[in-house]
């Protein structure tokens, strides 16, 4: 078998962005498009101070979240552990992109040349438009590997068959070979050297490996802790601490907001039926509330035209399976509101159960995004999707005087629920906080706290009680609390989707040697530590 | 994967020398007739000290080729009046009738004589960084060379930019134009601000980088962690300018608290005139008979002359004994029985006061830090080991100490560099393997390798050409508008002298004559070559201004720039991947250039010229032809103008004198003649071979690395601890300048001294500051420095968006970079807007807080600044160039300055 790998020494590395340009020649990528590109991390205080340069890009790992998640069987690993990317296949949703810790991915929507609108005669020799719109990464020059095994060329010595990155590399700090091989280049030097793998907790098992001590060093006892902002050192770096992912935005969200709320109120209109509520409206309103989320992904993605490829990717992917199940879903519901089957109905709204949890599960599997990948997100997506569901049928019942008669026990209803998603959100949070998060995103969603309880559990409980106890107001008092809860819901999602999603960032466990000495302390840039 | 249709693709080898580390090779990937990818040239790796590789600017030549901001056709001036804020009116003429213009305006200041009524050239010419233009200027050298007398003076960024001092002393004591460790042999380097890994090139990153994976033992001193200082394994934060005091400590530690035994006795003995005895005047006795040194020799107890065999020279030790003195103007005085001690034993007596606690104080370093890196210095010296190179044995001694430039040019620049070649000679580490090494030479000739220079001079040291100071001799008019020859007797007088002179004194005499020299005129025509004076080099403002006043101004235009836009006549060259020339590589070269190969590499045009873009070589012919000056400009190329001799003991490709001849064959019989040239005459391949192979070369013998081997061989010196020489020559230059009236070097003439004192340069800074700007330099708390970037350095790049683009992964660039702590307590917060004001001008730019930097320090990388340079007036980028003021009162005795200056930072609005 063959593994190719990637192996950076941390000791060599200088920083100098050949690679970087390199890449963007050998791959014609667009400006600012960096495949590969070389961190610069400085930590410690004054005057004890250490500043280290980190290759990074695609990490082609074995277990490669990207490929999981791609609903469309776009990305895919090779044999030989190389990820790869079917651009006739991507579908644009960048669900990888949101999935990958390594921020590794990019999508490029449309034409950009290093000096404006006009294009140089090189860009032009090297337009790529298979590129627009869909997902794009370090391919560790494939065409080159496989160019070169099927001419007998050794990728990783030869240069034709290396990696373009590699071949450039100044300080040699890149190289490039077989892992599988005992005697290659790459196999040699992790023998040699002490060396560690990105973000190796999140289980990825990249094939991109640093160097950062020789390997008949004594045991670094001395490694000084960890630094993380707060601490008591300080860093500073350019893009190395997470950053806010742009790909899922406000149309994004909106499928969160819509699919949540309209499976949420699906959910309650059938329990409501079986207490004689006419389902007909409410189940339409929720279909159509659905319906907009899905519509407005039609809209972000980046080749809308390939929507269908979604439903390719069932056996691994959530959105694949969201996908199926929404397509499960709206003609079981159809078919339950025309029969009047109420078992119809259940079954209808069970799918909704269903979609509601693959909307969970599309977040926890975001591994790129610390604040998604929580599992305890999923408890909140689910919980929040009925609160806000119960809250707008109490907005329905408000207008619609059959739906009425349930405005008392959906009110009761609505704060059981809010309870519930109260807790469900405390105990992500305390998740969040216990096991490490972006800065930024702890900040924000500590700025959310007071309004998020107050408007999304002690108003709508007021307003629950008052409308208990003053029966002639209930009606508009139990809307509002609906309202209130429906809100808070939505804004708090709103703003996990995009404001809060900033994305895992780059750490290095260790820092290296240079020449002599022992490696210096772990530093992970703009996350708050346990 | 790009593209459906399988392009047409060739590859093309060529080379990069953009920067003073270069040359790179490398390969063009060419597809449909377009340049789209840089390679490096594989076939290159076991020649090549950087394995073929070529370095991140080279990868901006693509777009440097296609930009479409780039000047494609001769344009003139219509706007007669020029400045900053002229339009100049360039408007698009032919070839014809823009090399008619300049040639026009050489032939009428031709006809007016070379030279002007003040006796400077009536052509100037200004090329841009460490004569890497030449590279590219094809046969342009010979043109000039033809013409005859051209000011070169009118810097563009030397003596500020530049290791100047080490040019000047390093060429003295060990050929050492620039100076590196020994890296591939090297265990510990005391690096002073040496940006290797920025500055060093391709060459220089894989030395280094193989060398800390042996375990090679890095300390960067300096006041920021720049790249290198992160690639070291130590970072000790010095105060700015104040590095002679660090190294006058480890030279008193070395002397005053270390066993004598564990130097290099004898070395010191040997190979420096450590033993030479000193008179009551400063200067060696001598032996009366001979007039050579004396040293006393220990065996026969009595002086004998240092090249007496088989004695025992005293290092230490009074002794009595006859002699003479050779002081200034030969003037000789007569000692019988004096009381005399060897210049050891002076140095000893001289250093002992600078203890590291003195220079803690200075430096703000701890002693504790100054006292245990020069013992680990020593430890790591192997005192007494040799190695066999090339079947000679020689000492080795893996211990060396590099500058960066601000250390190593203006006051203090002498002052270091004396200590930095004196202390690798305590233990025997100067210029031997793995030690302290000079590079290359271009004040000494022949420049061919730095062993041919060595010829033997007075007192057992090597010759030396400095410029007469005898009362005769001495020129006291000056042949350029720097003066350099006047005033500055180390620059010598080779081709690169003009450049390595006073230059900016170029530009200040421009604004206001200096008392007693001639009157400093404009020159008729300035031609302006790959570089941007009005950018680059310092108090821009005032050279913008003057460079406006010239009467005529021919700029070689990628694009239009700053100083360009005073020009009379833009002309558009084929860029660096467009025109043909051949070039030397190897040997020994700048900064880390160690090659054991030396030979030729070919710049083959990798894609046909944009627009009406010409190439170098056919401007050059033109203007020969037109000018009248073809057949010298024909027997220049022939002598050797285009970088080789056309005619040697074994073969004659000499060009017709009489004719015009083209591009391609005027390279074709330099690739002939190369080719003899490797070959011994055997082979005469021409450019169809050197188009299809790239390069050529033949063995470079490792011995010639190292001076060591050479002196031994011509039983030669080092001209260490005592600089006697320069004493004399020091107290001969007064005497011709105060007879000439002049009184305003003074101040530098105070540099030659025979063992350097320390200077209080902070002071020196502040009272030059106060006393021409009247300031309170309380107000200016802060050293604003530089420092060099791997991407833009020297590469004329600024307007390349991919360097733009790849540069902004590095933190700092384009901003200004200030301590976190100190900026708290400014209220200062990381993208803040501030303004950086010196005495002279101020700058605006953000602030990057880093903790890697000392409080009293500010950094602005590279140089910005451009208000007219396409792309890059965009950048809004801070520079430091326009507040860094000309002072005579800042220039030191060999004409240069440090590039730093007091400053004061105001927040102008809060970061978005």
């Amino acid at each position: 078998m063959t593994r190719w790998a990637m192996v950076a020494d941390l000791e060599r590395c200088v920083g100098c962005q050949t690679c970087t340009a390199a890449c963007r020649h050998a791959n014609a990528t667009s400006p600012a498009v960096q495949w590969r590109k070389v961190l610069d991390i400085e930590a410690g205080s004054f005057p004890n101070v250490n500043r280290t340069f980190v290759p990074v890009g695609c990490q082609h790992c074995a277990d490669p979240p990207c490929m999981h998640v791609c609903p469309s069987t776009a990305t895919r690993k090779r044999p030989d552990g190389i990820v790869t990317i079917d651009y006739d296949i991507c579908i644009g949703c960048a669900y990888c992109d949101v999935a990958c810790p390594y921020q590794a991915r990019f999508k490029v929507t449309k034409e950009d040349f290093a000096y404006g609108a006009e294009a140089m005669q090189n860009e032009i020799e090297r337009e790529i438009s298979e590129r627009l719109g869909v997902a794009q990464k370090c391919t560790f020059c494939s065409d080159r590997i496989d160019f070169g095994i099927d001419n007998g060329l050794a990728p990783g010595s030869d240069p034709r068959a290396t990696p373009a990155c590699v071949n450039a590399c100044i300080a040699d700090a890149l190289q490039f070979g077989d892992l599988d091989d005992a005697n290659s280049n790459v196999s040699r030097l992790l023998r040699e050297h002490k060396s560690f793998r990105m973000h190796a907790e999140l289980g990825t098992e990249p094939g991109f490996h640093y160097l950062y001590d020789k390997a008949a060093a004594a045991p670094a006892a001395d490694i000084k802790p960890a630094l993380s902002d707060g601490q008591a050192g300080r860093m500073r770096t350019r893009g190395v601490e997470p950053w806010h992912q742009k790909h899922w935005d406000w149309k994004a969200s909106g499928n969160f907001l819509c699919g949540g709320a309209g499976a949420g109120l699906l959910g309650v209109v059938t329990i409501a039926s079986f207490f004689g509520i006419p389902a007909l409206l409410p189940a339409l309103a929720a279909l159509a509330i659905i319906a907009c989320g899905l519509g407005l992904l039609i809209f972000k993605i980046g080749r809308p035209w390939r929507f269908m490829y979604v439903l390719r990717q069932p056996q691994r992917s959530w959105m694949s399976r969201e996908a199926w199940v929404a397509g499960l879903l709206f003609p079981l519901a159809l078919v339950a509101l025309w029969s009047g089957n109420r078992n119809v109905l259940v079954a209808a709204a069970i799918v909704g159960l269903i979609f509601l949890f693959c909307q969970g599960m599309i977040l926890e599997q975001s591994k790129g995004i610390p604040a998604w990948r929580n599992p305890r997100v999923i408890a909140l997506i689910m919980a929040t999707g009925f609160a806000e569901g119960c809250g707008l049928f109490l907005l329905l019942a408000a207008f619609l005087p059959a739906m009425a008669v349930a405005a008392k026990p959906a009110a009761i209803a609505l704060a059981a629920l809010a309870l519930i998603r109260i807790w469900t959100w405390w105990r992500y949070l305390a998740a969040l906080e216990s096991g490490g998060a972006p800065t930024r995103t702890l900040e924000i969603f500590t700025a959310c706290r007071m309004w998020f309880f107050a408007g999304g559990l002690v108003l709508p409980l007021a307003l629950v009680a008052a409308g208990l106890i003053v029966p002639v107001a209930a009606a508009v008092l139990f809307a509002l609390a609906g309202l209130s809860v429906f809100a808070t819901g939505w804004a708090v999602k709103f703003i996990l989707i995009t404001r809060a999603a900033y994305n895992q960032g780059f750490a290095l466990p260790h820092t290296p040697i240079r020449g002599s000495g022992v490696p210096g302390p772990a530093v992970k840039p703009g996350w708050t530590s346990p | 994967m790009p593209g459906s249709k399988p392009p047409q693709e060739r590859t093309v080898s060529t080379y990069c020398y953009q920067c003073v580390a270069g040359p790179d090779l490398l390969t063009v990937r060419v597809q449909d007739g377009v340049a789209t990818e840089i390679n490096p040239n594989f076939k290159a790796a076991a020649i090549h000290p950087g394995g073929g590789k070529a370095c991140v600017k080279a990868f901006g030549l693509v777009q440097k080729a296609y930009s479409p901001n780039r000047v494609l056709y001769p344009m003139k001036r219509t706007n007669p009046k020029k400045g900053r804020h002229e339009d100049p009116g360039f408007v698009r003429i032919s070839w014809d009738e823009a090399l008619d213009l300049v040639a026009d305006k050489m032939k009428a200041a031709r006809a007016a004589g070379l030279t002007d009524e003040s006796g400077f050239p009536r052509l100037a010419a200004s090329f841009g960084g460490g004569g890497t233009p030449t590279a590219y200027m094809g046969t342009l050298p010979a043109f000039l060379s033809a013409w005859g007398p051209v000011d070169l003076s009118f810097g563009s960024g030397q003596g500020v930019k530049c290791t100047h001092s080490e040019h000047l002393y390093g060429e003295l004591w060990h050929r050492a134009f620039t100076v590196c460790p020994d890296t591939p042999l090297c265990d510990y380097v005391l690096s002073f601000g040496a940006n290797v890994e920025a500055s060093g090139g391709v060459c220089g990153v894989k030395r280094h980088a193989d060398a800390r994976s042996r375990g090679m033992k890095r300390v960067q001193i300096e006041p920021h962690l720049s790249i290198t200082g992160a690639c070291s394994a130590e970072w000790i934060p010095i105060k700015p300018k104040t590095d002679s005091a660090f190294l006058f400590a480890m030279i008193h530690v070395l002397l005053h608290e270390i066993a004598r035994e564990k130097l290099d006795i004898p070395f010191l003995k040997q190979r420096t005139s450590s033993p030479y005895l000193i008179g009551a005047n400063g200067f060696f006795l001598r032996d009366p008979e001979t007039q050579k040194p004396l040293v006393f020799d220990l065996a026969t107890k009595r002086a004998v002359p240092f090249d007496t065999a088989g004695i025992d020279p005293a290092l230490e030790g009074a002794f009595t004994v006859d002699g003479i003195e050779i002081g200034p103007d030969q003037e000789i005085a007569t000692h019988t029985a004096a009381a005399v001690t060897p210049a050891f034993a002076h140095l000893v007596a001289h250093v002992k006061s600078y203890s590291p606690e003195w220079a803690a104080a200075i430096c703000d370093v701890p002693a504790a830090a100054i006292r245990r890196v020069t013992n680990e210095f020593l430890a790591h010296a192997r005192v007494g080991e040799t190695i066999e190179i090339e079947g000679m044995t020689l000492p080795f001694r893996p211990v060396a100490i590099a500058f960066g430039k601000t250390v190593n040019n203006g006051w203090g620049g002498y002052e270091c560099c004396w200590a930095r070649t004196l202390i690798p000679c305590l233990v025997g580490a100067l210029d031997v393997p793995g030690g302290t090494l000079g590079t290359t030479v271009r004040l000494n000739r022949p420049a061919d390798n730095r062993w041919s220079s060595v010829k033997p001079g007075p007192d057992g040291f090597m010759y030396y050409p400095m410029n007469p100071t005898g009362k005769d001799d001495w020129i006291s008019r000056p042949t350029a508008r720097s003066a350099h020859r006047t005033l500055v007797p180390l620059v010598a007088n080779s081709a690169w002298s003009q450049a390595l002179g006073p230059t900016h004194m170029a530009w200040m005499m421009q604004k206001e004559d200096l008392d007693h020299l001639p009157h400093a005129t404009p020159p008729d025509v300035w031609i302006v070559y790959r570089t941007n004076p009005a950018i680059s080099f310092w108090d821009t403002k005032a050279v913008g201004e003057t460079m406006a006043k010239f009467p005529f101004t021919v700029c070689f235009a990628m694009t239009r720039d700053e100083t360009n836009h005073v020009a009379d006549v833009l002309l558009p060259d084929c860029t660096d991947l467009e025109g043909l020339q051949l070039m030397r590589i190897g040997g020994t070269k700048y900064i880390e250039q160690f090659w054991d190969h030396q030979g030729f590499a070919l710049r083959d045009p990798a894609v046909p010229p944009q627009g009406e873009a010409k190439d170098f070589t056919w401007i050059a012919t033109e203007l020969a032809r037109r000018t009248g000056l073809l057949k010298e400009y024909n027997i220049a190329i022939n002598r050797g103008g285009a970088d080789v001799k056309l005619k040697g003991e074994n073969y004659d490709f000499s060009l017709d004198v009489t004719k015009v001849h083209s591009v391609e064959d005027i390279w074709d019989a330099s690739c002939r003649a190369a080719s003899a040239e490797l070959t011994d005459g055997v082979e005469t391949q021409g450019l169809d071979w050197f188009r299809a192979n790239g390069f050529r070369v033949k063995p470079f013998s490792r011995l010639m690395w190292y001076l060591y081997p050479k002196l031994v061989e011509q039983n030669l010196r080092f001209e260490q601890p005592y600089q006697e020489r320069l004493l004399r020559i020091g107290k001969e230059l007064e005497r011709r300048l105060h007879e000439h009236g002049i009184t305003w070097w003074d101040k530098q003439l105070a540099e030659y001294e025979a063992l350097p004192h320390w200077r209080d340069l902070g002071a020196l800074w502040e009272d030059a500051l106060t006393k021409h700007f009247q300031v309170q330099i309380g107000d200016h708390p802060f050293w604003l420095i530089t420092s060099r970037s791997m991407q833009y350095s020297w590469g004329n790049n600024v307007g390349i968006q991919l360097i733009k683009e790849v540069a902004d992964n590095v933190m700092g660039h384009g901003s200004v970079v200030m301590n976190e702590s100190a900026a708290e307590k400014l209220g200062i917060a990381d993208g803040d807007l501030v303004e950086v004001s010196s005495p002279l001008n101020s700058t605006k730019g953000k602030v990057t807080l880093r903790e890697g930097i000392r409080p009293d320090t500010l950094l602005i990388i590279g140089q910005f600044d451009h208000w007219v340079t396409p792309y890059a007036k965009d950048f809004h980028a801070p520079s430091m160039n326009a507040l860094v003021p000309m002072l005579l009162d800042l220039t030191d005795a060999t004409g240069s300055s440090a590039d730093l200056v007091k400053v004061k930072i105001t927040r102008l609005e809060k970061a978005a």
